[in-house]
């Protein structure tokens, strides 16, 4: 990695070790980094320690999605998911478990992933990508057992809600669709950039930011961020921020939203934009928060840099790793 | 006598005793007191002659044993002196023989050869073995005769080779004679055929002189000199070495070592110096004399011309700083074709800068002599940079060639060689980076004569790598100081990470398309193309976009800084920097043709959809189609 692709290096998903120790990212050139967050944090940390502890050639394109679950990192990308096991990983121990690819119909290109979520009710990962479906991975059986199709473009993000064992899906046709998981229909759809609240017809009406916690749904993209109670599924607030999302949570009584422009925005459930804590990337792509450890718990941000930003403390930016 | 005055005394005692006693009796009695006396003097008279005699018998008695002790001391020392005799003779004999054992004679001084090789070797006469092997005096005197025979006959041998060594002499010296009244003839002989050489190219007599010369190269250019020439003869034909300079003036700088321990021209030297004291008074003054002194330059120089491919020359001069111990070097480009079209590209061939970073980080603005810094702070020259555009540039590289190993600040841990194997190493290298670098800079120089006038030169192996119908077009291209780089907005990035130095060359390039205008700020750094150029982009479009901002514009930068090594060209690489501005202008026309449709706004789109893509958006940061697959001329994603 030279200097001119270190400037040139984009970061678009991170997930943390079970243990919270290790945090996993990976960047545009299809490498994932492991950084030790113990190194990181510790008082008389270096230079070195804010570096990874291992680098590794994953996919072939970016690595879009990271996720943890049962022992493994999961990454997707380039159309195919891999899995790692994360003890063989801290012991620097570079070997896929396993490889699946969705079946794809076949086209020229091969359909990138570009989101990844987890189901632990019935231990499966749902996929949506290029191919403008969503395609679900049991884990037990490692066969793709179903798939949802209805999307008239590409497929931006995912979200699951437990509860009701429904799979929400926000796609670049401006679509949010809800399916069932068992019946694999699709329940609902709503087209966000057709209410006037939301909608910001000089950007565009792609999903690209979709987060629930079962009864409330944070969704945007193009149409501006905006938070819906999902049984009316009607708009309740709107957030007045300028970009456009990537990615949004809920946490504590706040929502963290970050995306176009190089600020986490700390919204609150009114839709008062509370505060905008500057960061490291002008562009930002992915939103972790550390829930596996007590001692580490951090929040990650990471985006158009080679930067991975590191918050203690959710109000201001401590340090940065870098690739 | 004696007797006779006792006789008077007794007389004189008679007659006084006489006397009185004649008086007291006197008369009565007088004639028995006259007999009383009468037999009382004749009774005296006895004694006395009793006296007398006993006397002279006492006198004889003592004359005799006087007499006879005389005598027997006599005898005594007769005998005393007879034993003092012999016992003088006694220690005298014992002295003579002392003296006659401790008798070292001659011959034993002399080595004489042992008795088993003198027996072998002597002749029968002088060793004569019956009478020797018995008596050891005899044994050494035939040893002795043995050795006067052996020098004897050594010595009229001796005399033999004597006489045969005055001849042989004689006889060289006559040959002496002959060759010496031959040098003149070859000397005219060698005149002679100068034309000869000339018209054959075989140019021995220049090779001899030019030997001749570098007698009195120092030792650094010595070494260049050897190892160019070995290397020009060996490997590279298209390679020249000459010496140039002042020969006298060396010669004389290599005596002043012997003279200056004379006392003399010490004082002298003083002398003069107090002089000049005297003349210029200010500090200043002598101060620049010193720095003058430590700069001084050897009177000799080393030329180098580098033919290259096309015809251009590359003339180097190389310079030896005696103080300093440091090699310096001033380039020159004389091209096949005329340099004076393109303005911009002045920079590229400017001598001063012309050989900056050959190898990275050499940028020859600073000595690499650690041990000059000392030198530097007594005559109070700051950095040698000021000079550098008067003395030339001392590279490292001018260093290794001249044989020269200085320890560096890093700690490399590199094979310290020193001399001709270090100048050797470095030889072939070096030789082959000079060359790409005048090749490269002539090229660029070219491309960019044709950049100014807005046409991107693509040479015809490169046209693959483009669609045929591009759009936009290059409108501008100029030179910017590195100062104007770094007061843009959209280049800090390239700032921030350290890529824009000082020895870089900064360039500004706008292409435009309808109303769209896209400005490049480009680093070009002096080992193009081993390093390619770093483009940093702004877009003014509605709006002002730039790669912080816009995912699009940094994708292209991408497209164009990163996936660099398919606009290479054909193996040298010169096409580069020309590939990159038409790749630029490619992915300008696919960013303005996939723009999403703005449905609130009214009117047909600006930049109709010419280019096919598989997709125009993919990815969570929509990124547009940049990449351009050939034989398909399809767009995709990275």
């Amino acid at each position: 990695m030279g200097p001119v692709e270190l400037l040139h290096m984009s970061v678009f998903s991170q997930s943390f070790s079970p243990c919270g120790r290790f945090l996993a990212a990976g960047n545009n050139y299809g490498e994932i980094a492991i950084f030790s967050l113990c190194a990181a944090l510790s008082p008389d940390t270096s230079e070195a320690g804010r570096k990874p502890v291992l680098t590794f050639s994953a996919h072939d394109g970016p690595v879009f999605c990271l996720e943890s679950f049962g022992g493994h990192l999961l990454s997707a990308g380039d159309g195919s998911v891999s899995a790692w096991n994360w003890a063989e990983l801290i012991k620097k121990n570079v070997k896929a478990v396993w490889t699946r690819r969705p079946e794809y119909k076949a086209s020229m290109e091969i359909p990138e992933i570009n989101a990844m979520v987890i189901n632990p009710r019935d231990n499966s990962v749902v996929f949506g990508g290029g191919d403008n479906n969503v395609h679900i991975l049991d884990l037990e059986h490692g066969v793709f057992k179903s798939v949802f199709r209805g999307h008239t473009d590409y497929v931006h993000c995912l979200s699951v809600r437990e509860r009701e064992g429904e799979v929400l899906s926000g796609s670049e046709d401006g679509a949010v669709r809800i399916w069932d998981t068992r019946t694999s229909q699709c329940v609902h759809c709503v087209e966000v950039h057709k209410y006037q609240k939301c909608a910001r017809p000089q950007f565009g009406k792609w999903i690209s930011c979709l987060t629930t916690d079962s009864d409330w749904m944070l969704c945007g993209g193009g149409p501006s961020l905006s938070l819906w109670h999902l049984r009316s599924l009607t708009p309740t607030s709107v957030f007045a921020l300028s970009g456009c999302q990537r990615r949004a949570t809920f946490y504590q009584d706040m929502i963290l939203a970050v995306g176009q422009g190089p600020t986490v925005s700390h919204c609150l459930l009114g839709g008062q934009v509370k505060a905008q804590i500057p960061c490291t990337p002008n562009n930002i792509n992915s939103l972790e928060l550390n829930t596996n450890s007590a001692e580490h718990q951090v929040l990650t941000v990471a985006g158009s840099s080679q930067f991975v930003d590191v918050f203690t403390n959710v109000s201001y930016r401590a340090f940065s790793l870098c690739f | 006598m004696s007797s006779e005055a006792l006789k008077k005394r007794k007389a004189k005692v008679l007659r006084n005793e006489a006397g009185p006693t004649e008086v007291k009796r006197g008369r009565g009695d007088g004639d028995q007191q006259c007999a009383e006396v009468e037999q009382k003097r004749l009774q005296s008279c006895n004694h006395f002659m009793t006296l007398k005699k006993l006397n002279r018998l006492a006198h004889m008695r003592l004359k005799r044993g006087r007499d006879q002790t005389h005598e027997a001391k006599q005898k005594v020392d007769v005998l005393h002196l007879q034993l003092q005799n012999l016992l003088y003779e006694v220690l005298h004999l014992q002295k003579e023989i002392s003296k006659c054992l401790e008798f070292k004679s001659k011959h034993e001084e002399i080595d004489l050869v042992s008795e088993e090789e003198f027996y072998k070797d002597a002749p029968q006469e002088i060793s004569r073995p019956q009478l020797t092997k018995n008596d050891p005096h005899q044994l050494t005197l035939a040893r002795l005769d043995w050795e006067l025979e052996q020098r004897k006959r050594l010595a009229e041998t001796y005399k033999e080779s004597q006489a045969s060594k005055e001849k042989i002499q004689k006889s060289i010296e006559i040959k002496k004679e002959h060759l010496r009244s031959l040098q003149p003839g070859l000397n005219a002989i060698m005149q002679a055929s100068l034309p000869v050489q000339e018209y054959l190219a075989v140019p021995v007599e220049q090779t001899q002189k030019h030997t001749e010369i570098a007698q009195h190269l120092p030792p650094p250019l010595y070494v260049l000199f050897v190892q160019a020439n070995a290397y020009g003869q060996a490997c590279d034909k298209k390679l020249t070495v000459s010496i140039s300079g002042d020969v006298d003036e060396a010669k004389a700088m290599s005596k002043p070592p012997e003279d200056s321990q004379d006392d003399d021209s010490d004082s002298d030297a003083e002398e003069e110096q107090e002089k000049t004291k005297r003349r210029r008074s200010t500090a200043g003054g002598q101060l620049d004399d010193k720095r003058r002194e430590m700069l001084k330059r050897h009177p000799l120089s080393l030329s180098f011309d580098l033919t290259c491919k096309d015809g251009s020359v590359l003339s180097l001069y190389f310079y030896y700083l005696i103080n300093l111990n440091i090699m310096t070097v001033k380039a020159k480009i004389s091209a096949s074709t005329d340099l004076t079209t393109a303005i911009s590209a002045g920079y590229l061939v400017k001598s001063e800068t012309l050989l900056s970073c050959l190898y990275s980080n050499d940028h020859g603005t600073e000595t690499p002599n650690p041990a000059n810094r000392y030198q530097f702070d007594k005559v109070g020259i700051g950095s040698f940079a000021d000079y550098v555009e008067e003395l030339g540039h001392p590279y490292k590289w001018v260093q290794n060639l001249g044989g020269l190993n200085f320890p560096s600040d890093t700690s490399e841990v590199r094979g310290v060689l020193v001399g001709s194997s270090l100048s050797a190493s470095h030889m072939e290298n070096t030789m082959k980076l000079l060359r790409g670098r005048v090749m490269s800079r002539l090229a660029l120089h070219k491309q960019f004569a044709s950049l100014e006038h807005n046409i991107i030169p693509v040479t015809s192996e490169c046209l693959y790598l483009f669609p045929a119908k591009i759009l936009s077009r290059l409108t501008q291209w100029t030179t910017i100081t590195q100062e104007e780089y770094m007061n843009l907005t959209f280049t800090r990035h390239v700032t921030d990470a350290g890529l824009a130095k000082e020895t870089d060359m900064y360039f500004s390039g706008v292409v435009e398309r309808g109303t769209a205008r896209l400005q490049a700020a480009v680093v070009l750094n002096p080992r193009y193309p081993e390093i390619s150029p770093l483009f940093s982009l702004s877009l003014n479009w509605k709006g002002e976009r730039s790669g912080h901002t816009d995912d699009n514009l940094r994708a292209m930068e991408s497209e164009v800084n990163v996936f660099k090594n398919e606009l290479q060209g054909p193996r040298p690489g010169y096409q580069l920097l020309t590939n990159q501005i038409s790749r630029l202008c490619v992915c300008l026309d696919v960013y303005l043709e996939t723009e999403e449709q703005d449905d609130g706004v009214e009117g047909p789109r600006e930049f109709p959809r010419e280019k096919m893509c598989l997709r125009t958006v993919k990815g969570p940061n929509r990124l547009k189609p940049f990449k351009y697959n050939h034989p398909l001329g399809l767009f995709s994603h990275r």
